[in-house]
């Protein structure tokens, strides 16, 4: 630990160094040490915070809501892997959410989330995540808090620079980070080294039924150079209709890209005309293309998800279809791109650069009709930087990451090698503010900060290295996030807290957004799952062959039934579980001894989950109630017996005969 | 954790009540199927959103098989009628409390729970807090309803 603080320390004061060699300002001692108020984010027991936000958990693959300012979490959401605390994925009604056409992925990486927008502002429906791995996009629902909606991404290799979203939520995008040999050639078993003439970058704009349900399927793939696409946003207002995709090794290396794909002085930001590519594929230029992806929904009404695998997929390649892709060049590494809520500005960053450059969307209309173009790659026109320059902000920090925006013509940008957030005028590209995280920021958070309508207030670093700020916990640690009130001129830490998993990019709205439309049960009368138990009447147990269905109902403090006898060895018994509670916070749990395949379930009031049980011996088998439910939840418990295989003993169970 | 603190205190609360024979007597009567205390305990104003139910003398048939829907979903989990279960047995509720105390107990549980004499003093009993079912008002008079049909069965 010592070394780790020496070695730190160093690398601190090597920092600070550089930092005083190229003479940017000093930082601020107060920011330095907090506010030392320490009362600011502090909100009293019993009270609620003024804002949710919603942080991916990064490789754990969920989301984490906490409350502002007090850095409380609340819930965690799981998205694309399993969770034991809620039964995701281990339920026979969830397990289907992590379906993908590669089979049942237990674990994905979850990096960027979108609140759904309405006129460019939050409309507090729906949450949007992408899974970074295996490339799915997922929709989230906030009444509930849960996974409503997964769809795969085909010919996609690294799902980073997604979901972001248009301004009226009509598509969610993903591209690929990683080009990979393209799908629908019908051979991707090919040599690696034939990168350039083989793999293919996909730009997918996912549709979404923005006015209703809110349910995705792929609009159209824009097949672009083989190139690491990495992060987009929207135009907004008046760049409606566009959609900026920053993308680095342009140099197309397969290897070692560390280096191979930092050779060239500036890579791109692609500037995406979406409103033409739909004009083009409705003239019928698109080609429909096979593939085989998995969109899997989950029914509210049944407590039930279900898969399907889709084939069709549009496709549109841009140099067949002028006007649709422009290339920017952007400076060393480009990683941000980020557009203020104007519209105007496209913000840049780039993870080796010692600049901000800012892009003007009414200069970058100029160029295209004036065609100021540096050449073209594969056919894409590649505009002149000077041309759609705004400006650059100088010597702003080390290695520029994301930007975020508060609505009253300022930036605040996060630097990772420099660690520290530094805000900036936007019109004048001056730098007015820098305040350190700790440790090397990676992306920050305004709440409404990407929206037309920034809620300003706070400011929050997610910090990819957390080192000594909490007691240790051996050697794995979780994150570290600051806290910042930038109500004033300037920034001032008031809050130091944890979150789970690596928390990539993260979301926060107003808390009255969300907390009135908050579900509290799901209604029995409204139950519409096949195997519920909608009163203490329908328990019962069925035989179907080896199959043993057991109706079971829980309730304050009993399940009933509670004894069950006549299940042999060699049969899959499925415990179906209702929850017959409609109060408020009273859910039950539900364990068996000895359940390899799934072992627990978890209900909220109302609703029914099933157990996939297969004993392997025979025995008499407990099962309890997981969950503190009332003074007699220790009572809350039963046995189910397990004969041989050639028993004579009857499906049995006391089931409600009698009233 | 939160819950077993809301009863411990319930329970403090109630060792200061008396519950003395008069109120355990209703839940004997509703055993034993007398009537000596109804009009006693109609005379006494309910705790709750409901104050006043309309009753007329003859069972809405339509209704109470409504009630009795309702009932097997939401009620059947606790309570039997003529046998205690982990609620008490409803087969002479009507006969022993209001119908607005019928009412509340469906609709105000809570309110109930905390002020109500007698509902404090079957909680010492039961040792179970009764749930707010979120059942609505129009079903709750159904469920009424079917526990008038049941009392003249």
């Amino acid at each position: 630990m010592r070394r780790l603080t020496t070695i730190f320390v160093s690398g601190v004061v090597l920092t600070a160094l550089v930092f005083f060699m190229i003479g940017c300002p000093s930082t601020d001692k107060t920011a330095v040490t907090g506010s030392g108020q320490g009362n600011e984010a502090f909100v009293p027991p019993g009270k609620h915070d003024d804002f949710y936000a919603f942080m991916s958990g990064g490789f754990s693959g969920q989301i984490g809501v906490y409350g502002l300012p007090s850095g409380r979490l609340l819930r965690v959401i799981p998205v694309f892997s399993q969770d034991a605390e809620k039964g995701y994925g281990y339920s026979e009604e969830t397990k289907p959410l992590l379906n993908t056409s590669h089979g049942f992925i237990q674990w994905d990486d979850l990096h960027h989330l979108q609140l759904s927008v309405t006129n460019g502002e939050q409309d507090g429906r729906w949450l949007f995540a992408n899974a970074n791995n295996t490339p799915r996009i997922a929709r989230i629902d906030l009444r509930t808090f849960r996974t409503a909606e997964v769809i795969e991404i085909p010919n996609t290799g690294g799902n980073h620079a997604s979901p972001f979203i248009t301004e009226n939520t009509e598509y969610i995008v993903s591209a690929t980070r990683f080009s990979v040999p393209n799908e629908y050639s019908g051979n991707t078993d090919v040599p690696i080294e034939t990168y350039k003439e083989n793999f293919k970058g996909a730009l997918t704009f996912v549709k979404c039924d923005n006015k209703n349900s809110g349910e995705m399927s792929l609009g159209f793939q824009i097949l672009m150079p083989g190139f690491n696409y990495d992060l987009s946003r929207a135009g907004k207002d008046k760049s409606h209709g566009w959609f900026f995709f920053s993308c680095y090794n342009s140099e197309q290396a397969n290897t070692m890209l560390e280096i191979n794909a930092s050779q060239k002085d500036k890579d791109f930001i692609a500037a995406v005309n979406w409103k033409k590519a739909e004009e083009y594929i409705a003239q019928g230029k698109g080609k429909m293309m096979k593939a085989s992806y998995i969109h899997n929904t989950y029914d509210e009404s049944t407590h039930t998800a279900k898969s399907e695998t889709l084939t069709d997929v549009m496709t549109i390649d841009p140099a067949e279809c002028p006007g649709i892709v422009y290339y920017i060049p952007t400076p060393k590494s480009p990683h941000g791109c980020d557009v203020d809520p104007t519209g105007e500005y496209i913000v840049g960053g780039g993870k080796l650069a010692a600049i901000i450059p800012v892009y003007s969307f009414t200069k970058m209309l100029d160029a295209i009709n004036a065609k100021k173009f540096d050449g073209d790659f594969n056919g894409i026109p590649v505009l002149n930087y000077q041309a759609v320059l705004h400006g650059e902000v100088k010597k702003p920090g080390l290695g520029p990451l994301h930007t975020e925006f508060d609505g009253k013509g300022n930036a605040y940008t996060s630097f990772f090698v420099s660690s520290e957030i530094v805000k900036w005028d936007i019109k004048e590209c001056k730098v007015l503010d820098r305040a350190p995280t700790y440790y090397s920021v990676g992306h920050l958070l305004v709440p409404g900060g990407d929206t037309r309508k920034p809620h300003g207030k706070y400011v929050i670093g997610m910090n990819k290295i957390t080192k000594d700020r909490y007691l240790p916990t051996g050697p794995e640690l979780t994150q570290s996030a600051q806290l910042y009130d930038i109500s004033g001129d300037k920034m001032r830490m008031i809050l130091d807290f944890p979150t789970i998993g690596e928390p990539h990019y993260a979301q926060a709205c107003p808390a009255d957004l969300l907390k009135k439309n908050s579900l509290k049960s799901y209604k029995l009368t409204e139950n519409k799952h096949p195997y519920a138990t909608l009163g203490e009447k329908e328990a019962k147990v069925e035989r179907k062959g080896n199959d043993v269905h057991i109706y079971m109902s829980s309730i304050r403090s009993h399940f009933l039934p509670d004894n069950v006898e006549g299940v042999k060895l060699g049969d899959v018994v499925y415990f179906h579980v209702t929850n017959l509670e409609q109060d408020w916070d009273v859910p039950h749990g539900f364990a068996v001894k000895g359940g390899a395949d799934c072992s627990e379930l978890l209900l909220m009031p109302g609703e029914t989950q099933t157990m996939k049980w297969i004993p392997k011996a025979t025995g008499v088998y407990p099962f309890y109630c997981t969950d503190f439910c009332s003074a007699l939840h220790q009572e809350m418990q039963g046995y189910i017996r397990v004969s041989p295989a050639n028993s004579s003993v009857e499906l049995k169970a006391n089931t409600l005969a009698k009233k | 954790m939160k819950k077993i603190g809301i009863l411990t205190l319930t329970i403090m609360m109630v060792s200061f009540i008396g519950c003395n024979s008069s109120d355990n007597k209703a839940e004997n009567n509703a055993q034993t199927g007398t009537t000596e205390e109804t009009a006693v305990t109609k005379t006494k104003p309910s705790y709750g959103k409901i104050q006043h139910v309309d009753i007329k003398p003859e069972i809405d048939k339509a209704m109470a098989e409504q009630g009795l829907r309702i009932f097997d979903v939401t009620c059947t989990s606790c309570h039997k009628y003529d046998e205690r279960y982990v609620g008490p047995p409803l087969r002479k509720v009507t006969q022993t409390r209001t119908p607005e105390y019928v009412m509340n107990m469906i609709l105000d549980t809570e309110t109930m729970i905390d002020n109500d004499d007698t509902v404090k003093c079957l909680l010492q009993e039961y040792m179970l807090k009764m749930p707010n079912m979120q059942v609505d008002e129009k079903d709750a008079r159904s469920v009424l309803e079917h526990l008038r049909e049941i009392a003249q069965q």
